[in-house]
C-alpha cells in the first residue's frame, strides 16, 4: 500500500488511517480472502493478541447462518459463498440495532464467493442478508477487547463504523456522479457538464481528510495547477477538466481525461473501503474540512475557472458537521458545551450561506457565482468558518482517550 | 569637503543622464564627494549610531548593539555571520534606458554607502538647511547593531541591456516549476537584491532604503519583505531560534564553523564557468506564507509528526535531545518510523538527499492581515546560501511529500548570483565589469 504515496501523517496515540487493516475483499469475484491486512493496524493491537476466526456464510435463499455464531475477539474473517440462492446476493455485518454496516461482500451471484476481514471488538451483532426468508442472523463476539482503548467504548466505536460507512458511501457516490459528468462529456455537452460538475465534487469535498491520506492519488484527483508542479502535463483530475470546460470552453482530450479520473476514484474506493477509522482522526478530519473551506474556498484558489466554491465550501461543512454528529453522544459526556458552541457557531456559517443561496442558482448550484460575493462578505463568512474550527480542534483531546 | 554646489549631491534620478551630451555626467556627480563627504559639521544628521570609541553610546545601548561586522573580507559579510534579529530584504529592478555605465557607477556608490553604514555612519552628512538630508536619518541614534549590508545579482541582469550576457553564470538560472508553490509576480524576481541584517529593525530598514533611495533613477523597487526575527542559527554560539509553527528551525544548519561544508556546499569555488564569482554565493529566497491558525489547531502530536521534532526541546522524534542526529531508520512503538516517511525533517535532510546541505539563513515575517480572509498574511522569508541553485532544487523536490506543505505554500521566489567580499579600495562590481 506504500506504492502509491500513501501518507501516514495522521499517527496519533492510536491507529492512522491504516489501509488495508480492514481489508474487503473485492467484490464479485472468486477469492481466497486470505487478506493479510487483517491483523490490527498497529504493533500495540498485535502484541496484545490477536486471534483470528474464521466465519463460514453459505447465501441460500432461507438465509446466512454464521459458523460459528459466536467467536472471540480480534481478527475474524468471514468467508461467503453463494452456493444458488438467486434471491440472495449480499452479507453484511452489522451492529445490534442494524443501524450500521461494519463490512460487507456485495454482488454474489448463484456459484461465486468472496468475503471480508475485520477486527471485532466484544458484543452483539447482526449477520444481514437481503432478500432471504430470515435475513437477520444472530451474531456474538466474545472476551476482552484488543487494541486501543477507544474501542471498548461503544458510543466511539459506533461513531467509527458510522464513519466508515459515511466515508465508503460518498466514495461510491462519487464515482457514480463522476460517471455521469464523464457522459455528458463524452457526448460533448459543456452545459449539463458544467452543471454536473460540482455536484460530483462535492461528494470528493465531504471524504477529503481520508482521500488525502493516499497523497499522489488525492493531487491526480483533486491536484489543483500548481500541484505537483506548474506544468501542464502533470495537471490532471477535476480541476483540469475545469479548466477545459470553463476557461479553454474546449472538450479536446476531455474524454480520456474523465475516463482517468474515475479510474483513479475507483481506486480510491478500494483504498477507502480498506481503510481502518479512529475517533483522533475523525476529529481531526474535521477540522481539517473547514480549515479546507476557509483556505482554499474563501479565496476562491480551488474552484478558480467555474466560481462555483459555495455549493463545496458548503459540501466541507456538511461533511464535518456529519462527524460532530457521530461523536456527539461521546461528546455530551466529555464536555456538555463543547457541541453547543460548534452548533452555534455553524449556525452562525450558515445563515452567512444563505445570503448567497439562489434558485435554481448558478450552474444550478443552488448558490450565487462566487465572483459576486464581496470582499466583505468573504471576510465575514472566513470570520466565522475560522471561529468553527477552532470550536472544533476542541474535539480532538476529547475523542483520543 | 563639499559637492560641486556647495550641496550635498542630488540621487542619480535628478542628475541628467550621462549620455547628455550637454550635461554633467552622472558618473561625475555620483562620485562627488558630497554623498560621503567626511568633513562633519556641527548641526544637522550626524554620527547615527556609536560604534567607535570616539562617540559616546546612546542610553541603552548595549555592547552587542555597538558591535560592528566588517564590511570588507574574503566573502560578503551577511551569510556566515551569526544571524541577526532582524532583516530588511529588497530587490530591484534596472530602469530601462540604463547604461552599463549608469549600473556599474551605482554599485560603486553603493559599496561607499554600505560601508560606510556597516561602520556606523551616515551615508552622508550635510547641514545645508535648503538641501534635502542626504541620510534619511531614521537610524540616528541608533546603535549599529551588527549590521550587514549584501547584495545579489538576478538571472535578468546578465541579459543583454548591460553587455554582461557573456558573465553569466550557466548555474543562474530562474528556478524551474516546483511543488507547493504558486508564485505572485509582484515577489518574483529582481535585476539586484539588497539584504540587510541587523539587531534592530531601524538599522535594517534603514540600510535598504537608503541604497534604494541612491539608486533611483537607476533602480527601482521591485519588492521588499521585512524580517522580524531569525528562523536560523548560523554559528554554534547561537541558540536555536523558532519560526512560527513554535518550531525550533535550523538545528542541524551549516554552521559558520563549519569550513568544511561551507567550502562543499556553500561557497562557488573552481567548479564555476564564472571567475568573477568565485568566493561568492548562490542566495535562494522564498516567500513561504504559513496558514497558522491551521496549524494552530493540529493537536500537538500530529504537529510534531509533520516535523519530525519535539514542539518543546526540538529533539528529533529518533529520541535524544536537541542536537542528536536524527535515526530516521528508528521504528517508535506501533513499528513505524519513529520519525514518519513524510516528517518534514526526514525529507529535507542530507540523508534524503545524496548529501545536500544548504546555509538557511530566514526571517519570519508578516505582510499583516489577507484583506479577503481575515487570517495571518505571515510566515517565513526563506534565505538561503548555496554553491549551485541546483542544491535548492533538489531539495524542494523532495519535499513534494513534505506534510507540511498542507500549512504553507509558497507564493514568491527569486535567485541570485552573491559576488565574492571586497578589500578596501574595490567597488561591487568591478569583478563582474572587468
Amino acid at each position: 500500500m506504500s506504492s502509491d504515496g500513501m501518507r501516514t501523517r495522521r499517527r496519533g496515540a492510536a491507529a492512522a488511517i491504516v489501509a488495508a487493516s480492514l481489508a474487503l475483499v473485492a467484490s464479485g469475484c472468486a477469492s481466497s480472502g486470505s487478506s493479510s491486512g487483517a491483523t490490527g493496524s498497529t504493533g500495540a493491537a498485535a502484541a496484545s493478541g490477536d486471534k483470528s476466526s474464521t466465519v463460514k456464510i453459505s447465501l441460500t435463499s432461507d438465509g446466512c447462518e454464521p459458523k460459528p455464531a459466536k467467536v472471540p475477539a480480534g481478527a475474524v474473517e468471514f468467508d461467503v459463498t453463494n452456493s444458488g440462492a438467486g434471491s440472495v446476493s449480499e452479507a453484511e455485518l452489522r451492529t445490534s440495532d442494524k443501524a450500521h454496516i461494519l463490512g460487507e461482500q456485495e454482488n454474489l451471484t448463484p456459484g461465486l464467493s468472496g468475503g471480508f476481514s475485520l477486527t471485532i471488538q466484544p458484543g452483539t451483532y447482526k449477520i444481514n442478508c437481503p432478500g432471504a426468508s430470515q435475513p437477520d442472523w444472530s451474531f456474538t463476539v466474545t472476551g476482552q477487547a484488543t487494541g486501543p482503548s477507544w474501542e471498548s467504548n461503544p458510543q466511539l466505536v459506533t461513531a467509527v463504523q458510522g464513519y466508515a460507512g459515511y466515508v465508503k458511501q460518498n466514495t461510491a457516490d462519487l464515482v457514480s456522479h463522476t460517471k455521469t459528468f464523464c457522459k455528458a462529456i463524452d457526448a460533448g455537452n459543456m452545459n449539463q457538464a458544467m452543471m454536473l460538475y460540482p455536484q460530483a465534487r462535492a461528494y470528493y469535498e465531504q471524504i477529503e481528510p481520508v482521500a488525502e491520506v493516499w497523497g499522489s492519488l488525492d493531487t491526480s484527483i483533486d491536484g489543483r495547477w500548481e500541484n505537483p508542479v506548474t506544468v501542464k502535463s502533470q495537471f490532471t483530475g477535476f480541476h483540469r477538466l475545469e479548466q477545459m470546460l470553463w476557461q479553454d470552453k474546449s472538450l479536446n482530450g476531455a474524454s480520456a481525461m474523465c475516463a482517468g479520473l474515475v479510474k483513479n476514484q475507483q481506486q480510491l474506493l478500494t483504498l477507502v473501503s480498506k481503510a481502518q477509522y479512529n475517533p483522533l482522526e475523525m476529529a481531526a478530519g474535521a477540522t481539517d474540512l473547514i480549515n479546507e473551506a476557509g483556505t482554499a474556498k474563501i479565496s476562491g484558489e480551488e474552484e478558480r475557472y467555474s466560481n462555483t466554491d459555495l455549493p463545496v465550501f458548503e459540501a466541507n461543512v456538511v461533511a464535518s458537521m456529519k462527524v460532530v454528529s457521530l461523536l456527539q453522544p461521546y461528546l455530551q459526556g466529555k464536555d456538555a458545551g463543547l457541541v453547543p458552541q460548534i452548533q452555534q457557531r455553524h449556525d452562525a456559517v450558515e445563515t452567512l450561506l444563505t445570503k448567497f443561496k439562489a434558485t435554481p442558482g448558478y450552474d444550478q448550484t443552488g448558490y450565487v457565482e462566487y465572483t459576486t460575493v464581496t470582499k466583505s462578505d468573504r471576510r465575514q463568512l472566513s470570520g466565522a468558518v475560522n471561529a468553527l474550527a477552532e470550536a472544533m480542534s476542541k474535539m480532538s483531546a476529547q475523542v483520543s482517550g | 569637503m563639499a559637492s560641486r554646489d556647495g550641496g550635498p549631491v542630488m540621487d542619480p534620478a535628478r542628475v541628467e543622464p550621462a549620455e547628455a551630451p550637454a550635461g554633467p555626467s552622472r558618473r561625475r556627480l555620483l562620485t562627488g564627494a558630497g554623498l560621503f563627504g567626511a568633513g562633519a559639521v556641527a548641526g544637522g544628521l550626524t554620527g547615527y549610531f556609536t560604534s567607535s570609541a570616539t562617540e559616546p553610546s546612546g542610553a541603552g545601548d548595549t555592547s552587542l548593539g555597538q558591535q560592528t561586522i566588517p564590511f570588507y573580507g574574503t566573502h560578503q559579510a551577511g551569510i556566515i555571520t551569526p544571524a541577526q534579529d532582524r532583516l530588511a530584504f529588497g530587490t530591484m529592478n534596472v530602469v530601462s534606458g540604463t547604461s552599463r555605465a549608469d549600473l556599474r557607477d551605482l554599485l560603486r556608490v553603493w559599496t561607499g554607502a554600505a560601508a560606510r553604514m556597516a561602520a556606523g555612519q551616515l551615508v552622508g552628512e550635510e547641514t545645508d538647511p535648503n538641501a534635502p538630508p542626504v541620510d534619511t536619518g531614521e537610524a540616528v541614534g541608533s546603535p549599529v547593531s551588527r549590521l550587514t549590508v549584501t547584495i545579489g545579482y538576478g538571472p535578468a541582469l546578465f541579459d543583454d541591456r548591460f553587455g554582461l550576457a557573456a558573465r553569466k553564470p550557466a548555474a543562474l538560472t530562474d528556478l524551474p516549476p516546483l511543488p507547493n508553490e504558486n508564485l505572485d509576480p509582484d515577489y518574483t524576481g529582481g535585476d539586484l537584491c539588497v539584504q540587510a541584517c541587523a539587531d534592530n529593525p531601524l538599522v535594517a530598514f534603514h540600510a535598504v532604503r537608503n541604497l534604494a533611495r541612491i539608486g533611483m533613477g537607476v533602480v527601482t523597487h521591485n519588492w521588499m519583505e521585512l524580517g522580524f526575527g531569525r528562523t536560523s542559527t548560523t554559528s554554534t554560539a547561537q541558540a536555536t531560534p523558532r519560526n512560527l509553527l513554535g518550531f525550533k528551525d535550523g538545528t542541524r544548519n551549516i554552521k559558520a564553523e563549519q569550513t568544511e561544508l561551507l567550502n562543499q556546499h556553500v561557497w562557488v569555488g573552481q567548479e564555476t564557468d564564472q571567475p568573477w564569482l568565485r568566493g561568492g554565493s548562490y542566495m535562494v529566497t522564498r516567500k513561504i506564507r504559513m496558514f497558522v491558525e491551521n496549524w494552530d489547531r493540529d493537536y500537538l502530536q500530529d504537529q510534531e509528526n509533520v516535523i519530525g521534532r519535539t514542539k518543546v526541546s526540538g529533539a528529533p522524534l529518533s529520541g535524544g535531545a536537541e542536537f542528536s542526529t536524527p535515526d530516521f531508520a528508528k521504528a517508535g512503538g506501533d513499528g513505524q518510523p519513529a520519525i514518519p516517511a513524510d516528517a518534514h525533517i526526514r525529507l529535507a535532510s542530507p540523508e534524503h538527499n545524496g548529501g545536500t546541505h544548504i546555509l538557511r539563513r530566514g526571517y519570519s515575517f508578516t505582510d499583516g492581515i489577507d484583506p479577503q480572509a481575515g487570517t495571518l498574511l505571515g510566515g517565513l522569508f526563506f534565505i538561503a546560501f548555496m554553491k549551485n541553485p541546483s542544491q535548492f532544487v533538489k531539495l524542494q523536490t523532495a519535499l513534494a511529500g513534505d506534510a507540511l506543505n498542507e500549512y504553507i505554500h509558497h507564493t514568491g521566489s527569486a535567485v541570485f548570483a552573491v559576488p565574492p567580499g571586497l578589500r578596501p579600495g574595490q567597488h561591487y562590481g568591478d569583478a563582474l565589469f572587468t
